[in-house]
């Protein structure tokens, strides 16, 4: 007899197959994804090893070798076994726990930053996201249009490129009624372009030597994806990964106004289904169904870090001390690493290729405009506050 | 019509395990192996 959904917790991604033809992974126990989440532990500490490995070989025989980024590694990693021997059965339903280690990460990231932080550099991103989403969702509709992809298809690629990828693009799915072949194709197109993103943000972010700062802002609004996005930032450096999940978890709180602007615009032009267009009796409730909610365990870890580097010793003693924010910072790192390397386990080459060239071409177009603006308003905010 | 889910979302486990998590550092119980 079948357990009630209810009774297990289920740690797998919300999100449907990247890919179209992909089977999603089957509900499991909690016994059952332990192998999955054993291998996403595996596979990122053979990265952090071999960063490790490189580094101390380097000093040893005085060699000048390029440092570069466990991040990298587990990805690669993980590219490497789902491509060639594929991921066995037992695998999958834990390695799709991918996404809820990265939500558990970002929420206790918030030990890395006090409040001021996240109101300055959240307001600057916020600044920047309105202004590169008026540019991403109007250049998108154009080249959908100028390519002749239907309108669903150009709507979830506007909407995956300009808020946050494949949430976004599963959010709109519902509100405009698009059909799952337009989902899949959008999120194969976007996902493949995060891809890409991770080998090129670093080499551009190095070669204009971006700050720590500048260069995490500028991943977090560029890439789409909120996995890639993290992981493009720790590509660069920790620090910059810690301002790209900032970035990108601004983009991802704004889901719900682009969702509901785009279900509101479908159901006036009479293209909405009944059951898509009474979602919006309640437009509160609708916002509040597609909020992030994991922003909100975020901001109450950074809440509880700010009380605790209060002078005020009543106020300190309710936050976290040093050494306890330095352990949370630890677990945060350590729940990215089991993401990182479910990015790459996931990751299947032959999938992404498979989705059409004309999809692709216009995601593509779209995301060097949009990466290209992004940087722009990078570097100018970064002329004004010092980033 | 569809059936209203009952599953809890990847948002609500990733908080409660983050808050726990937290809390048992916070009471000094857990001794995070460092980065």
């Amino acid at each position: 007899m079948a357990t009630p959904a209810t009774s297990l917790p289920d740690l797998r991604t919300e999100y449907p197959p990247h890919a179209p033809g992909r089977v999603p992974a089957e509900r499991s126990t909690l016994l059952g994804l332990l192998p999955g989440i054993a291998l996403l532990a595996v596979v990122g500490y053979a990265g952090k090893f071999v960063e490790h490995f490189i580094n101390t070989y380097g000093k040893a025989h005085h060699y000048v070798l390029p440092n570069i980024e466990y991040v990298l590694w587990a990805i690669l990693f993980g590219i490497l076994i789902a491509n060639t021997v594929g991921l066995p059965r037992i695998f999958r339903a834990g390695v799709a726990t991918y996404e809820f280690w990265l939500k558990a990460g970002i929420i206790l990231l918030g030990a890395r930053f006090i409040l001021g932080d996240i109101l300055k550099l959240g307001g600057i991103s916020l600044t920047l996201v309105f202004i590169a989403f008026a540019f991403s969702l109007t250049f998108m509709t154009w080249l959908g249009r100028t390519f002749k992809l239907g309108p669903q298809l150009t709507t979830l690629l506007a909407v995956g490129s300009s808020v946050c990828g494949v949430s976004a693009i599963i959010a709109t799915q519902g509100a405009i009624d698009a059909d799952e072949e337009d989902s899949s194709t959008a999120i194969a197109a976007i996902l493949a372009l995060g891809a890409i993103s991770l080998f090129t943000f670093p080499l551009i972010g190095h070669a204009l030597h971006m700050s720590d700062r500048a260069y995490g802002l500028w991943a977090g609004l560029a890439v789409d994806n909120t996995a890639e996005a993290t992981a493009a930032g720790a590509l660069y450096s920790d620090a910059a990964g810690k301002f790209a999940v900032l970035a990108k978890t601004c983009r991802n709180a704004l889901i719900g106004f682009v969702v509901l602007g785009y279900a509101i615009q479908w159901a006036r032009k009479g293209l909405a289904s009944r059951a898509a267009t009474k979602q919006l009796d309640n437009k509160a409730a609708f916002l509040w169904k597609k909020f992030p909610k994991f922003v909100l365990g975020f901001l109450f870890i950074s809440l509880l870090a700010t009380l605790g580097s209060s002078t005020n010793p009543t106020i300190a003693a309710l936050g976290f001390t040093k050494p306890q924010l330095v352990a949370l910072g630890n677990l945060s790192r350590w729940a990215f690493l089991l993401t990182f390397a479910g990015v790459g386990l996931r990751t299947n080459l032959k999938d992404l290729f498979k989705q059409g060239a004309r999809p692709f071409v216009v995601g593509a177009l779209g995301e060097i405009a949009i990466a290209a603006v992004t940087l722009l308003l990078v570097l100018g905010a970064s002329h004004f506050y010092h980033l | 019509m569809s059936t209203p889910s009952t599953r809890i979302s990847t948002d609500t486990w990733a908080i409660v395990l983050s808050l726990a998590l937290a809390l048992i550092v916070r009471i000094g119980l857990l001794k995070v192996v460092p980065w």
